[in-house]
């Protein structure tokens, strides 16, 4: 082989922004690239508390997803801790290695795939499920946005009915798949869903599942104002609103057959939970639906958790 | 350990494992494993090895393979894995990112014709599609070559000079299913010829880094460059390796190219892996005919040798190229890196691409002797001749 | 060849506002390009778009580096520097509402225009608040400055599917964009537009390299808004007669810090314990925690600071100046305590046996025992004020006192009854409310078997009631002229007195006693003759005047008549004609500054209303002598880190009342019922402990809840002590900080 000629490149130079010196211990640095009231930013960010709280740290394997995005540009990172972005359905199997040489190894630290909807429910699913039959010892949290947002909002798995999308320019017309049952159905040790707006909840949970070993199952929902259409400075509000009003259920489940609520709803009315979001659009959101929906999910939650309490 | 008549997949899968045993001084090793035929017996092999410090995973997926290995690798871990055909389609993705990733991983892959419609026999479509990634691609032809390369593909991919992974192939059936006679070596000797492995830039809290995030063009192109440089050091670096596999073991690897009659040849032929000692035999009977043939047998795919290779065909007029693959619209693989590597350097050469056994068709000396005819008979190079249809003589177009 | 840059923010539109553009000049026939520059930034980020237009086909395919004219979505963005490159004279076209004068010396030797593009596009409802949707309406002014006819660039709108506001936004713009003179460029050559060559690039190793640096993005350059801390007035700060930080010793209280809760109390007020007992409590009326589940039970979180908090007086250094105050009441007491802690010497003159006015006289037991007023005067002796009881003060006197002191103050309170005229009975059957309960706590009264009435409606009616019954009254009954809505008394203490067995007759107006035969013949007992009332119109106080029912007579037996009827000050101790006004000194009467403070001054009525005015005059006197301007500090403690303060009372619609819990009231512990009606003996045990002070929603004021740090998204949002610290270097103003605000002090500037 030759040695190469070198031909100076272009007029621009993208690399040239300054660099600051990592000085901080945190799990998501200031300074990334995310939106403004991104709810990812608020997970990591409240991840990284609960970590320093149980004086724990973590490997992160992040799919494809606005989360590797937020990484920044080589050779700087908005990650304090050790980060491999791997392919789109590849998290679960990466951080498999990454665990069993850090058992075999007898190291400490959690290896967390942080994953999006994206990589979790449609095209990382088959990875996800073979990790959790093989009860590989990582913690999987998938910040669900419901859209694959990092290629400009399409639909997802996880995409509620009635939401507009680039690919459901008329509102999907399908619902929304319960990952959460799919993952307990594996019989983990651990499967949790997590809101940003119950922060002592979201925090519980992760310091119960950082004490535990095997694979654990963490969906957040996460809000993200550029594909709902919504006000960043809403973004909390909204994630309260679909927990007050049964959207989105706040439980854990244990082995895959013991169940807990954690948080009552209240059956508040989602219309306004629809209305402060643009993706949603009167006519194709049946409140009615959505409100028996609810019901009927909780009461089947509540059913389970008092029969199999956990 | 004694020689031992084995198939070439226990080879593989004996030398993966010794490899990975080694290791267990250090981080360990671990692989994810998938089976596919021809390649299965291998990574039954594997899962079978009483690993001291290591985890073999039995994924779901060669996708997930390849995904377990580099997450052991990013570890600090030995990493390998084997697959073949559809299952490297269906890994590339992830064996792409090992190279970006710069992880010293080592594949076996059994060389097998790439479906639908399914066709289990021996065909290099499947590694020759991975040319453009930053894998090293090494070839055998037998049983000891394969266990050889082997142990020599990790202190290839782990020499900081280096830092790349290793793919070595082999035809499937010919050589994963075909007993012979092999030295698989004692552990002992495998843990003096490979040291340590430590992976320079692998994840740790001491120092957290992120790899795999974004990039800009102009870095981009600078890690493209850094990549380039690596490869450019392999052949240098795989010389010192056969070396010290000689000083281990007691015996020569083989090197990146084995030449045979090549020195007043006016014909050459380049061929890889079993084809090329077929045509060895055809070679020799041709000198003993007093004909002025020879033959390259090329090992190393990626880096290709340009320069050693221009070297071993010196005195050729002629070069036939043997290619047990089939680029759609060009023609044989071997056949355009050849071309190119004489592309500036001589133009006086004709170099003829012939396609042979193609979807595990036998290659026979008598076939390879027809193909010396035809090379004979060239005053200038023509379209890929095709081999293997009804009959080889009529099917040349 | 025309090429344009754009200069936005992820997410405003500018590759749209690029096509916008090229579509218009394509309809025309031009050659066109239109395109983003694509990378990684997110909403809010500085990007680019760019747009070519040319009568010749266009094969460039390169960014550009060398614009004729530059349009700016975002006016935050030219401090980051947007005329790079820019041809001389070329176009800068500015969404800002600023005048395009304003940048024109900036901009020397380019031609400035600019529109209010994010008032029209908001106007038009174009986006969402945050991120307005401004490219049409900038297509309407890109449109004017090169000349496009409008209908030209109207057609481009129609063809991408813009119409309605958008159309609207893009006419409007048209209409308002605005130019200035273009300025001579500066003498010195700028080396801004020289295309500096980019040096031979070698980056970073992926394999050996140390990794780890942050990225340099100062996402702070994306804001558009900035959180920013501020404070309102809590309405119970605001209504506290006595200037209490009520506030500022719950949240002591909250935090467990009981000390530091009286401690906050005694900066105002040197009778927490007797406050809360007493205290009508309008800091409870106004408490916004009303709207939610029920007001903070302040009056008891005071009771317990003042009784159980510790708290070292350390007053100023003594000043040579001496200071008199007459009347020892809250008032003056509470004037003499700041003035001791002024440094002053303080002598206090009271014409009772005691010191404490109608706190040791007024206020039955069970309601202020008097081991509690003690130990609050036992603190205000404490700073060495001098007490000489039973030392009447009058006219002459005072004038004795003017000359040997530096200031006079005088709080004799409410000394004139009101009196009802009743006809026959003498002062043993009709009595004063204030004298009876004077005569009670001296145990000079028993009432055994007999038919109170208590005439009135304040909280004297009610203590006079409540203790008649405790001596043994058959029966007490209160009557008043209006309703329970009127009633001037303590809520508390009507229902307490209710529970207790009081009747009150509402609407009842007295008339006069009759004499009634009774059967053992001795002629004690009376009929009260009273008359129903109904309520008129309002009278100046604004409450309904009671009218009489002609013909309603009714009469109610009694052996006892107690009048509450309310007081009136005596200000026979002041020179002839002395027109007394609250807080400021009688200048001219005598040489010494004299001071009327409390009831005497205000006829408030209550001790919160006598403190706050004392500690006025105390104040007032401090600065008379010293010159030294007093802070105010009335209504609450302005934080020193608050970016902004407003001095207006925070209501309930302006907290985010969806964002607290339901927490029930702490009422604390009563004694029984079955022991109430026949002892002295205080009814309230108080609360067991400080915990109700954390149903406090301090109410535009920052409690350290912390929920603004627990939900920035990038911890840019930090505590540092009782400091909140936003990194404005990469907060990217997202606004969460204060949509989660429960109590209104994050809030948003536009920068």
């Amino acid at each position: 082989m030759s040695t190469p000629t070198r031909i100076r490149s272009g007029a621009m130079a993208f690399s040239e922004v300054p660099v600051i010196p990592c000085n901080d211990e945190c799990l998501l640095r200031a300074g990334n690239t995310n939106c403004g009231g991104c709810g990812m930013s608020i997970g990591l960010t409240m991840l990284g508390r609960a970590l320093a709280e149980a004086e724990d740290t973590c490997t992160l394997a992040i799919p494809a997803c606005c989360g590797a995005v937020t990484a920044g540009a080589f050779p700087t990172t908005s990650y304090g801790v050790p980060t491999v972005c791997t392919t789109f359905a590849a998290s679960p199997a990466v951080a498999s290695g990454l665990a069993a040489i850090r058992d075999i190894n007898g190291e400490s630290g959690q290896v967390i795939c942080w994953a999006g909807d994206g990589g979790t429910y449609d095209i990382g699913l088959a990875t996800l499920s073979a990790a959790a039959e093989r009860n590989e010892n990582l913690i999987y949290i998938c910040y669900d946005n419901e859209i694959y947002g990092n290629t400009g909002g399409q639909r997802s798995s996880a995409t509620p009915h009635g939401a507009r999308t680039t690919t459901t320019p008329g509102g999907k017309e399908e619902r929304k798949k319960d990952i959460l049952a799919i993952m307990a159905a594996h019989g983990i040790p651990y499967a949790a869903t997590l809101s940003i707006a119950h922060p002592e909840d979201f925090r519980r949970k992760l310091l119960t599942a950082f004490g535990m070993s095997g694979m654990r199952f963490l969906l957040i929902h996460s809000p993200c104002p550029t594909g709902w259409k919504s006000e960043p400075a809403d973004s909390v509000a909204l994630v309260r609103m679909a927990v007050a009003s049964g959207l989105f259920p706040l439980v854990e489940i244990f082995d895959g057959e013991r169940y807990r609520v954690n948080v009552e709803p209240d059956f508040t009315d989602p219309a306004e939970y629809f209305a402060r979001q643009r993706r949603f659009h009167d006519d194709e959101v049946d409140l009615e639906a959505t409100r028996r929906t609810c019901r009927a999910r909780h009461e089947r939650l509540r059913f389970l958790a008092e029969s199999f309490p956990a | 350990m004694p020689v031992e008549v084995v198939t070439g997949n226990h080879a593989a899968g004996y030398a993966l494992s010794v490899a990975g045993e080694a290791n267990r001084t250090a981080r360990g090793a671990a692989c994810g494993i998938y089976p596919i035929t021809p390649q299965t017996e291998i990574v039954e092999r594997i899962a079978a090895f009483p690993f001291t410090k290591g985890r073999v995973v039995a994924v779901e997926s060669e996708h997930s393979a390849m995904g377990v290995s580099m997450g052991a690798s990013l570890a600090g871990a030995r990493a390998f894995t084997a697959s073949s055909s559809n299952g490297l389609a269906y890994m590339v993705e992830n064996i792409m990112t090992a190279g970006f990733y710069r992880l010293p991983i080592v594949m076996v892959a059994v060389n097998r014709t790439l479906g639908p419609p399914w066709n289990i026999w021996a065909d290099q479509s499947d590694t020759l599609m991975l040319r453009d990634f930053p894998w090293i691609q090494l070839y055998c032809s037998d049983n000891q070559e394969v266990t050889d390369t082997t142990l020599l593909a990790f202190r290839l991919a782990e020499d900081h000079r280096v830092l790349l992974p290793v793919l070595v192939c082999m035809d499937a059936f010919i050589v994963s299913h075909t007993q012979g006679e092999t030295d698989l070596p004692e552990q002992a000797d495998v843990d003096r010829y490979l040291p340590d492995l430590d992976l320079p830039h692998r994840l740790t809290h001491d120092d957290p880094r992120t790899l795999g995030g974004l990039i800009w063009p102009d870095v981009t192109t600078s890690l493209r460059l850094e990549t380039h440089e690596a490869m450019g050091r392999v052949p240098a670096v795989f010389e010192e390796c056969r070396s010290a596999f000689q000083d281990v073991f007691g015996r020569d690897p083989g090197g990146m190219m084995d030449t045979l009659e090549v020195e007043d040849a006016e014909e050459i032929l380049i061929a890889s892996a079993t084809v090329a000692t077929t045509a060895a035999e055809v070679v020799k009977r041709a000198r003993a005919e007093g004909r002025k043939v020879g033959l390259v047998k090329m090992r190393m795919f990626r880096p290709f040798p340009e320069e050693a290779l221009r070297r071993a065909c010196a005195s050729a007029r002629r070069v036939g190229v043997l290619d047990r693959d089939y680029a759609a619209g060009l023609g044989g693989v071997w056949w355009q890196d050849v071309r190119a590597a004489f592309q500036g350097h001589r133009d006086d050469v004709v170099i003829q691409d012939y396609l042979v056994g193609i979807g595990g068709g036998d290659v026979t000396p008598g076939l390879i002797e027809d193909v010396l005819e035809d090379l004979r008979g060239r005053e200038r190079a023509g379209p890929p001749v095709w081999t293997g249809i009804a009959t080889e003589k009529e099917v040349m177009v | 060849m025309v090429e344009i840059r754009i200069h936005g923010r992820g997410g405003q539109g500018g590759v749209t506002l690029a096509k916008l553009i090229a579509t218009s000049r394509f309809l025309q026939g031009r050659s066109v390009q239109a395109f983003g520059l694509y990378a990684a930034e997110r909403s809010g980020a500085p990007v680019q778009a760019f747009c070519r237009f040319d009568d010749e086909p266009i094969t460039n395919r390169n960014l550009i580096y060398e614009p004729d004219h530059v349009v700016v979505l975002d006016p935050t963005l030219v401090a980051l520097g947007i005329t790079g490159g820019l041809k001389p004279g070329g176009w800068i076209l500015l969404n800002t509402e600023e005048s395009p004068a304003s940048f024109a010396q900036e901009f020397r030797g380019h031609r400035v225009a600019t529109v209010d593009a994010t008032a029209i596009a908001r106007g038009h409802g174009l986006g969402t608040r945050s991120v307005p949707i401004v490219n049409t309406a900038l297509s309407g002014a890109v449109a004017r400055i090169l000349e496009i006819p409008l209908e030209e660039m109207l057609a481009g709108l129609a063809h991408l599917g813009f119409g309605g506001a958008n159309v609207a936004s893009a006419t409007d713009a048209w209409n308002a964009v605005v130019t200035a003179e273009i300025l001579a460029p500066p003498t010195e050559p700028s080396s801004d537009g020289a295309r500096t060559p980019a040096p031979a690039f070698r980056g970073p190793s992926f394999v050996s390299g140390a990794g780890g640096d942050l990225p340099g993005i100062r996402t702070g350059q994306w804001a558009s808004e900035q959180p920013g801390r501020q404070q309102y007035v809590p309405p119970c700060n605001d209504v506290c007669p006595a200037g209490n930080d009520v506030q500022g010793f719950l949240h002591a209280l909250a935090e467990d810090r009981v000390d530091d809760g009286l401690e906050i109390l005694l900066r105002t007020s040197p009778f927490p314990s007797v406050c809360g007992r007493v205290c009508p409590a309008p800091c409870m009326a106004e408490c916004n925690r009303i709207q939610l589940d029920g007001a903070v039970n302040v009056r008891q979180l005071e009771r317990l600071a003042g009784d159980e908090g510790k708290v070292e007086l350390v007053p100023a250094e003594a000043r040579p100046e001496r200071v008199a105050v007459v009347g020892s009441g809250p008032a003056g007491l509470t004037a003499a305590y700041h003035l001791g802690l002024y440094g002053y010497g303080v002598t206090v003159y009271e014409a009772a046996p005691q010191v404490g006015g109608l706190l040791r006289s007024g206020i039955p037991d069970f309601r202020l025992p008097p081991e509690v007023l003690e130990r609050e005067v036992d603190r205000i002796r404490s700073l060495d004020v001098e007490f000489i009881t039973g030392s009447p003060v009058d006219r002459i006197r005072l004038l004795d006192l003017a000359r040997a002191h530096d200031a006079v103050l005088v709080a004799t309170g409410l000394q004139e009854l009101r009196g009802l005229q009743l006809g026959v009975g003498g002062s043993d059957v009709v009595m004063q409310g204030i004298d009876f309960l004077d005569r009670v706590k001296r145990n000079e009264v028993t009432l055994n078997g007999e038919d109170v009435v208590v005439v009135g409606g304040g909280n004297t009616a009610m203590d006079a009631a409540r203790s008649a019954l405790r001596l043994g009254a058959a029966t007490v009954r209160v009557v008043y002229r209006r309703t329970r809505t009127e009633m001037p008394a303590i809520e508390e203490e009507i229902v307490e007195a209710l529970e207790e067995g009081v009747v009150i007759d509402f609407l009842t107006q007295p008339l006069s006693l009759e004499a009634e035969a009774q059967a053992d013949g001795d002629g004690s007992v009376h009929g009260l003759r009273c008359r129903r009332m109904e309520l008129g119109d309002p009278d100046a106080t604004g409450r309904r005047r009671p009218v009489e029912i002609p013909g309603s007579d009714f009469d109610v037996r009694c052996t006892r008549v107690i009048l509450a009827l309310g007081q009136s000050p005596d200000l026979s101790v002041f020179p002839e004609g002395t027109e007394v006004r609250e807080g400021e000194a009688l200048l001219g009467l005598l040489e010494t500054p004299l001071y009327a403070v409390g009831d005497l001054a205000t006829n408030d009525g209550t001790v919160a209303a006598a403190i706050g005015s004392g500690r006025r005059a105390a104040m007032h006197i401090h600065q008379t002598l010293t010159g030294e301007v007093v802070p105010q500090g009335e209504r609450t403690r302005v934080r020193s880190d608050v970016d902004q303060w407003n001095d207006e009372v925070i209501r309930s619609g302006a907290l985010r009342m969806h964002l607290f819990e339901r927490h029930p009231v702490d009422m604390g512990e009563s004694i029984g019922m079955d022991r109430r009606a026949t002892t002295f003996d205080e009814i309230h045990a108080g609360l067991p402990d400080a915990g109700e002070a954390r149903r406090c929603l301090s109410c535009g004021v920052c409690n350290e809840c912390d929920l603004c740090v627990t939900y920035c998204p990038e911890g840019v949002l930090k505590r540092e002590g009782h400091r909140l610290v936003f990194d404005y270097a990469y907060c990217k103003g997202c606004g969460i900080c204060v949509t989660e605000c429960p109590r209104n002090v994050v809030f948003m500037s536009h920068l």
